[in-house]
């Protein structure tokens, strides 16, 4: 029997010191000898053919070392000019057509980058502008402008997604699930309730904007870059280039902030293609303004019904769900599955029928955001069941504890749910908050102060995988190999910790290796709330079979059998004889291999069935409850947070600190998109792409009194991703409590105090015609 | 081109004065330069010479002087909000200062550069029109001395000649009896400019009725908005909320609002009836404190 391994307890990220003091280097920090600097000019329209791009002048310019366009990359046969995650739809530089206001369409290198800003002035571009689609609506009209109209180029698939295209129309994908039978569920409900929610697309916003150093040196393409997804960077140069993946290597070294903006390719092609074109280290690093353009959160519009009995159950939900995928698919096409199957919401539905679309229009390109679509579909359910709860006069916490998943009852894609602790959550929540059914709304003056709350589920990327190696070396450290991206999350410490704890070290005896494609196993990215899960799985099992080789090597040195070995503090010894042990490094020589090496991979299996979505959705599933007190002024629709409980699901807490730290992000992030967040456009134009016109939340907007639940339940020996799963329950436990103050019904993120005020106006009308 | 960009550091107004003088529309004067980082950033300015006034002696006090507390050009929002003279005169600007953005650029920005910018969606210009404050300039044809309320004239645009530099502001100290507010209303993050902000100064006669309101709107228009015929309605009369409210009214109907994305017009008309009525209310309680014996 082996002893149950000791939890370490980190005291917060590893080397918080070092980044608060800015001695961590990231990828905008390297400079490399003749580094030259890039930089692209991008369309001013959102759907135009390109007539004719002349850049003559602008390669005269001194200090220009190379100038691309589209046409130059596809007259070449040299290399494949596209990339995209699922369609090969993204042209390095804009071939044929721009889809979107800031799609790039030339790139300059040179000496510096207010040379190669003067080189963008002299390229001409001719443009023939085309008719736009801007929204969902009017992307799916008969007669649309088609953003797409070349045959879409596929590339290899991922395994959890169906790709359904149609021709000619701007559908870029369609998911569809098809639990138990809607039409009876329907007919068997005593009630059924309609309604539309609207969430618009905003920016992840990280500190370090995408940016990354190219060269090509002796055939091998090398990148350092700022991603989450070291892997997919590298498959798709290979792709580009047309070069096996072993001549492309990608490194990566922290970054300052992702939320999703950093998975797949993004600026990499384009420094690696200067970088051929000129011999020189290239780097391109965006603007805050470039930024806003380069990838957004999708913006959707959920049109959703659902059918109650009147005791309190649903038995039916029917959603559309379309999302704006922008003018490129990025993840969309798969994305559209997760926001799409998660309208089931976290409640025993017997019958459920999605229709997920992602639809391509002339806006920036949309992808993964932290949450993945599952904010979108939380913010429509949660507040549909208050919705409901209202108009029936009902308790909505008890209407929501009727329906909460329990083990044992199907998820909305058919699995069994286990591992349910939904109204564990939420009857925390509403406790820590003091909800009372019975309470009515507190008015001072023109203040008027009520409570809400919301409770949601998310799936993780199912199946996915991580692969890790682990070195024990001579002196008894441990080395990791892992690919995972230290994004501020602390990935690192994590894994130190799980690391550590496989063989009694202590954490300043283990390190954890920076992606290196050359160097580092495979891992499908640093995403969807996976790492600590899925690459602590693999490190786990590397370090078990570190352990194995310790304990086989020890039971011959010290002449015991293994089952009586234990491992101590770097030392394997004899169960209740401390005195008969030998240290780990001294095993390492005795067996002259130079290191102990293992290997390990974590695959989690699943997927949906292709025109049901049923199947496995998740390898587990997220949970989430928020409530939140606010005070609402009813002169002028303002908005306070006064109080605010989030909590999570985490199954085992590996590292309290930054669980904790990762949950009061989501509350910020939560805040910003219920109360102002939004990208605004214009006829395809952006209004409001920097931070002087975009607000994200600031320390001041967070809610006066914030209290955390991470729930912990060692007996499931599982550890549950929790970076994006207290982000979706926030804009609907807002947008509840507003309503209970103010009877105001918002269904249009972001709830402005001005969408307040009109309604509240709207009220007065209406009682006064009463 | 960035690169031929020049940067001159004058050391008397005289220099600064000439340099501006010799380079014309190509010249720029920079203070904390918050604001011209990033329209020259942005692309929509591109001055080839940059003239700081930050090495220029006599710029940066702040004193009282004949009733008025005089703040100089380069004077920094941090320091305004900060400075105990400020604080016992005229506190309502050292709060207002104290509002501005957050402390990073509070740090950096001038008071000149404030005046200068003449951003509608500024929280001192307000204060400075209610307060009745003056600007000193100095031009190559001497200085001269430009009122708050004439000062700002339409969105960026300042009553500033050609080569003009703003030196200091002259604030009046309120008389005894009179007490002030600044409210700054922003309807989305806290960092946000203003969506309406409302700058009151209320002086009550012993028997409590008001001897004199001002009342100055900014962020709702192009300019700060002030109307002494609306704020003579409560010369004399005891500011009941009745009182308030329907010159909260006469505000609202006078000011031709803005739309942007702080809010629509309707919704600024709609705040401008607020904020008004509650910037009087603020500085009628203190009028009130300060009268108050003891
Ligand atoms: C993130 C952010 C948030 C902000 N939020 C707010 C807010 O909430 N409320 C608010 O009121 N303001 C806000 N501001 C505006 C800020 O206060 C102004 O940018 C600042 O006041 C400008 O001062 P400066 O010294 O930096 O001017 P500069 O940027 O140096 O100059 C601004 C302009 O004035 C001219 N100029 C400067 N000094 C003089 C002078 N002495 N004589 C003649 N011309 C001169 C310059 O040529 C230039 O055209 C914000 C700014 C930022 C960047």
């Amino acid at each position: 029997m082996i002893a149950e391994p000791r939890h370490i307890v980190p005291p917060g990220m590893l080397d918080a010191n070092l980044r608060v003091r800015g001695r961590v280097p990231y990828a905008i920090d390297v400079v490399l000898p003749g580094m030259l600097h890039a930089k692209l000019l991008r369309s001013p329209y959102a759907h135009a053919r390109i007539v004719s791009v002349d850049a003559t002048r602008a390669r005269a310019l001194p200090g220009v070392h190379a100038v691309l366009t589209g046409p130059d990359l596809a007259a070449r046969d040299d290399i494949f000019p596209y990339f995209g995650p699922i369609f090969r739809d993204q042209a390095v530089l804009a071939i044929d057509k721009v889809r979107f206001v800031g799609d790039p369409v030339a790139a300059v290198a040179a000496i510096d980058i207010d040379v190669a800003q003067a080189a963008l002035d002299l390229i001409n571009v001719e443009y023939d502008e085309l008719p736009a689609v801007f929204n969902v609506d009017e992307a799916l009209e008969p007669g649309a402008p088609i953003v797409h109209d070349e045959p879409r180029r596929l590339g290899q698939t991922f395994a959890d997604i169906i790709v359904r295209a149609e021709a000619d129309t701007n559908v870029c994908n369609h998911f569809k699930l098809r639990k138990g039978d809607v039409e009876r569920g329907f007919a068997e409900a005593d009630h059924v309730f309609e309604d539309v929610f609207t969430s618009p697309p905003v920016q992840h916003v990280p500190m370090e904007t995408h940016n990354c150093v190219a060269t090509i040196e002796a055939g091998i393409i090398r990148v350092t870059t700022a991603t989450q997804m070291p892997f997919a960077v590298r498959a798709s140069l290979a792709e580009i280039f047309k070069v096996s993946q072993a001549k492309v290597r990608v490194t990566t070294p922290t970054l300052g902030g992702g939320y999703g903006a950093k998975t797949y390719t993004k600026v990499e092609p384009v420094a690696a293609l200067l970088a051929q074109a000129t011999g020189r280290p290239v780097k391109i690093h965006l603007t805050r303004e470039e930024e806003f353009v380069t990838i957004t959160k999708h913006g959707v519009k959920i049109q959703m019904k659902t059918g109650v009995t009147k005791d309190g159950r649903i038995v039916a939900r029917k959603s559309t769900c379309l999302f704006n995928t922008g003018a490129y698919a990025d993840i969309g096409p798969r994305l559209i599955k997760n926001g799409g199957y998660a309208t089931g919401g976290p409640h025993y539905i017997p019958n459920v029928w999605v229709d997920s679309y992602a639809v391509y229009t002339n806006l920036p390109p949309a992808g993964a955001f932290r949450g993945y679509g599952v904010s979108q579909a939380a913010w429509a359910y949660e507040t549909q069941m208050d919705m409901i709860a209202a108009k029936l006069g009902w308790d909505a916490l008890e209407f929501r504890m009727k329906n909460l998943l329990e083990d044992g009852q199907s998820v909305m894609t058919g699995e069994d749910m286990f591992d349910a602790h939904f109204k564990e959550l939420l009857t925390t929540a509403t406790a820590r908050i003091g909800w009372d059914p019975a309470e009515e709304p507190r008015r001072n003056g023109s203040k008027v102060r009520a409570k809400g709350f919301a409770c949601i589920i998310k799936g993780t990327v199912t199946p996915s995988t991580s692969t890790a190696a682990a070195k024990l070396n001579e002196d008894g450290s441990l080395q990791i190999l892992s690919s995972a991206v230290e994004m501020g999350q602390g990935a690192e410490t994590a894994l130190s910790v799980l690391a550590a704890e496989g063989l009694d070290l202590e954490l300043g005896q283990v390190s954890i290796s920076r992606p290196d494609t050359d160097v580092t196993p495979y891992d499908q990215g640093t995403s969807s709330s996976r790492n600590t899960h899925s690459m602590g799985t693999a490190v786990g099992m590397a370090v078990a079979d570190i352990r194995r080789q310790l304990l086989a090597l020890a039971a011959e040195q010290l002449e015991v059998d293994p089952a009586d070995l234990e491992l101590v503090a770097g030392r394997v010894q004899a169960r209740g004889a401390p005195s008969t042990s030998i240290a780990y490094g001294d095993l390492v020589r005795a067996s002259r291999s130079g290191n102990l090496l293992a290997n390990s991979v974590y695959a989690s299996k699943g997927g949906l069935d292709p025109e049901t979505g049923q199947g496995i959705g998740s390898v587990h599933w997220h949970q989430a409850a928020a409530a939140v007190e606010v005070e609402v002024d009813l002169a002028t629709g303002k908005i306070d947070l006064l109080r605010y409980h989030a909590g999570v699901y985490a199954g085992r807490i590996v590292n309290p600190v930054q669980a904790e730290l990762q949950t009061e992000g989501n509350i910020a992030f939560g805040l910003g998109q219920a109360l102002f967040e939004e990208m605004v456009f214009d006829g395809g134009q952006l209004q409001n792409g920097n931070l002087g016109d975009y607000m994200i939340a600031s320390i001041e907007d967070m809610p006066q009194e914030i209290s955390l639940g991470i729930l912990e339940h060692l007996e499931s020996n599982d550890i549950h991703g929790i970076g994006e799963t207290s982000l979706p329950p926030a804009m609907p436990a807002i947008g509840n409590a507003v309503f209970r103050a103010t009877g105001v019904r918002i269904t249009d993120l972001p709830i402005t105090p001005e969408k307040v005020l009109r309604g509240l106006r709207a009220r007065a009308v209406e009682e006064s015609a009463e | 081109m960035r690169g031929s960009l020049v940067f001159y550091h004058p050391t008397t107004l005289q220099e600064a004065i000439g340099l501006l003088g010799e380079h014309g529309e190509e010249a720029k004067v920079v203070a904390g330069s918050t604001a011209l980082t990033i329209l020259m950033r942005q692309r929509l300015i591109a001055p080839s010479v940059l003239v700081s006034i930050g090495a220029i002696p006599g710029l940066d006090g702040i004193e009282e002087r004949d009733g008025a507390i005089r703040i100089g050009a380069m004077v920094r929002h941090r320091d305004v909000e900060l400075s105990e003279l400020v604080r016992a005169r005229v506190p309502v600007l050292a709060e207002t200062f104290g509002v501005v953005a957050n402390v990073r650029v509070r740090n950096a920005a001038t008071v000149g550069g404030v005046l200068a910018e003449s951003d509608y969606a500024s929280d001192p210009p307000a204060v400075f029109v209610a307060l009745d404050a003056e600007i000193e300039v100095r031009g190559p044809g001497g200085e001269r001395t430009i009122p708050a309320r004439d000062f700002f004239v339409a969105f960026y645009e300042t009553a500033l000649e050609p080569n003009e530099i703003v030196t200091a502001i002259r604030i009046p100290i309120p008389v005894t009896g009179s007490g002030t507010a600044y409210h700054k209303f922003v309807s989305r993050s806290s960092e946000d400019r203003p969506c309406v902000g409302v700058a009151a100064l209320v002086h009550l006669a012993s028997d409590g009725t008001c001897a004199d309101l001002r009342v100055a709107v900014g962020a709702a228009a192009e300019t700060p908005q002030r109307f002494p015929n609306v704020e003579a309605l409560a010369v004399g009369q005891t500011l009941t909320p009745e009182l308030t409210g329907r010159i909260g009214d006469a505000y609202a109907d006078a000011i031709d609002t803005l739309d942007d994305m702080r809010g629509s017009a309707w919704y600024r008309t709609e705040m401008v009836r607020v904020w008004v009525g509650r910037a009087i209310e603020t500085a009628t309680d203190a009028a009130a404190d300060r009268s108050a014996p003891g």
